[in-house]
């Protein structure tokens, strides 16, 4: 459904990202793992155009969308949950969802409020009075208003507790196989291999491993740097 | 006494219409980061271009300030759409330089257009007034405070109700959140830059019927605009309400008991004292300090 092929990106004279090769398939949820500064977030903003891709390729349901502005690639059915969730901090909850589905224009919020029953208490509490947990629930339901086929979440678990993850973590799988995929980017490294099927590890804007996502769990190389074991 | 509350009845009838005039500045300003110098200009043309009206077709002007809207609205538009878009996110000091020019541009060819004369809307009924008590009130002057805290108001309730207003505004908390919300951020700025445009407009129109303008005066009302925005609350659009009835007040009050021209010193006075003990203005809230940039 996503298909990234080659793609080089960076800010500036700099360049971030080498050659990626990246898929996201249908109902798949796909992780991207790697350390601070690895180019995780660089990527995700180069596929829905925050930036410039300088070479290769993006394709989404077998269209060229690179070069396109930021407005004409969510229009195609991508969300973008940006780091540090970027809600609207002095509007509330339900405005919030209703600016979601700006492109639909399909106000409805019942389906993300049943996967996030919080959000349905603080549906007129001003966004940017939640705490980080709510805020990112919002920010996820927000993305998922416009009913997308792809929503890319970025820093999922950014500056949040534990506890609080995990609760939002289990939701994926069920927003996957309705038919929105996920490609998420997460600090997390076991949370996300945990629920992800496919996985991707960058280092200094290089992809280095890749595969399905239980195997690098089990890969050594990923269990030294990213999980502590061994 | 009687005197006092003539005067204070005046004031409060010009601060309602500097209100209208400081209503749309502030918005620009809240959502966008812009110091439109070429607001007063806006509020002229919109009376030159209702007077036009008036002189050619016998226009009334509170009809005829419908047109000097919709023509402004579509200035507006243009002039954010494909100049003041290009320079939106450059430095503060750039967008003054190109308001600045946009003003001088439109105050000179105001001045080739229509001379430099001294002008005035004259209606049939310009000489009606009410008498309450000891107090005349003008039916001009009250038609067009009325009108200027409805159309206030107005805005106040298309920002918060409609789905356009919400997008100005999600617009202004952060550019970049709402372009991935599919909102298209150009079209959503300069839809404001006009809407602030077409109440200028309106606002110089009803102006136009109280007193003599010309194209020099543009600069007054670009102050004037400032003056009420920032004692009100930067992008508050109440604040520009109650900043606008104060400011009336101060001016009158001043233009009654001092000499003619301390009245802009004391409209400057009264906003340094307001925001030594609010630095918020009157009504605002450190809302806009939680813009953030893409």
């Amino acid at each position: 459904m996503l298909e990234v092929k080659q793609l080089t990106a960076g800010y500036g004279r700099t360049q971030v990202l080498w050659e990626m090769d990246l898929t996201v398939g249908k109902n798949e949820i796909v992780a991207l793992v790697g350390p601070n500064g690895a180019g995780k977030s660089t990527l995700l903003r180069a596929i829905t155009g925050m930036i410039p891709v300088r070479s290769g390729s993006v394709t989404f349901d077998g269209q060229v969308i690179q070069g396109q502005s930021i407005e004409e690639i969510v229009t195609r059915g991508i969300a973008h949950v940006p780091e540090g969730r970027r809600l609207f901090p002095g509007l509330t909850v339900r405005e919030n969802l209703q600016l979601g589905a700006w492109r639909t224009r399909d106000t409805n919020i019942d389906h993300v409020v049943e996967l996030f029953p919080r959000l349905g208490e603080r549906l007129d509490q001003v966004a940017g009075s939640m705490s980080g947990g709510e805020q990112q629930q919002c920010a996820i339901a927000r993305g998922l208003m416009s009913k997308p086929t792809l929503i890319i979440i970025d820093e999922l678990s950014l500056g949040l507790a534990p506890v609080v993850v995990d609760e939002i973590i289990q939701r994926l799988p069920g927003i996957a196989e309705s038919g929105t995929s996920i490609l998420m980017v997460d600090q997390d490294v076991d949370a996300a291999l945990t629920i992800a099927s496919t996985a991707y590890v960058l280092e200094a804007g290089h992809l280095v491993l890749s595969g399905k996502a239980a195997d690098l769990l089990a890969d050594p190389r990923v269990q030294e740097s990213y999980l502590g074991v061994g | 006494m009687d005197t006092f509350l003539q005067v204070t009845a005046y004031g409060l009838l010009q601060g309602g219409l500097l209100a209208l005039v400081a209503v749309g500045f502030s918005l620009v300003w809240g959502i966008m980061n812009i110091v439109n110098l070429s607001h007063g200009a806006f509020v002229i043309l919109g009376a030159y271009i209702a007077w036009e009206m008036q002189s050619w077709f016998g226009l009334d002007p509170f009809l005829g300030m419908f047109v000097s809207a919709a023509v402004l609205f579509c200035i507006g538009y243009v002039i954010q759409r494909y100049l003041i878009n290009l320079i939106v996110n450059g430095p503060v000091f750039i967008t003054l330089l190109l308001t600045f020019g946009i003003n001088m541009i439109f105050i000179q060819s105001m001045n080739l257009i229509f001379t430099a004369d001294f002008r005035s809307i004259q209606t049939s009924y310009g000489s009606n007034s009410l008498k309450i008590g000891a107090i005349h009130i003008p039916v001009v002057r009250l038609l067009a405070f009325l009108l200027a805290i409805l159309i206030s108001f107005a805005l106040v309730a298309f920002v918060k109700r409609t789905r356009t207003g919400l997008s100005i505004m999600a617009t202004g908390m952060d550019r970049g959140a709402a372009r991935l919300m599919g909102i298209r951020a150009r079209h959503v700025y300069a839809i404001t830059f006009a809407i602030s445009a077409a109440l200028a407009g309106m606002a110089g129109t009803m102006i136009a019927t109280i007193e003599t303008f010309d194209p020099a005066k543009a600069g007054k009302f670009t102050l004037m605009a400032f003056v009420v925005a920032v004692l009100g609350g930067l992008g508050n659009l109440y604040g520009a309400l109650v900043g606008g009835l104060l400011i009336g007040l101060v001016e009158s009050w001043a233009g009654q008991y001092l000499s003619g021209t301390w009245v802009n010193g004391i409209a400057f006075l009264v906003l340094i004292i307001v925001l030594i003990f609010r630095p918020n203005g009157l009504v605002g809230k450190a809302f806009y300090a939680a813009r953030v940039e893409l």
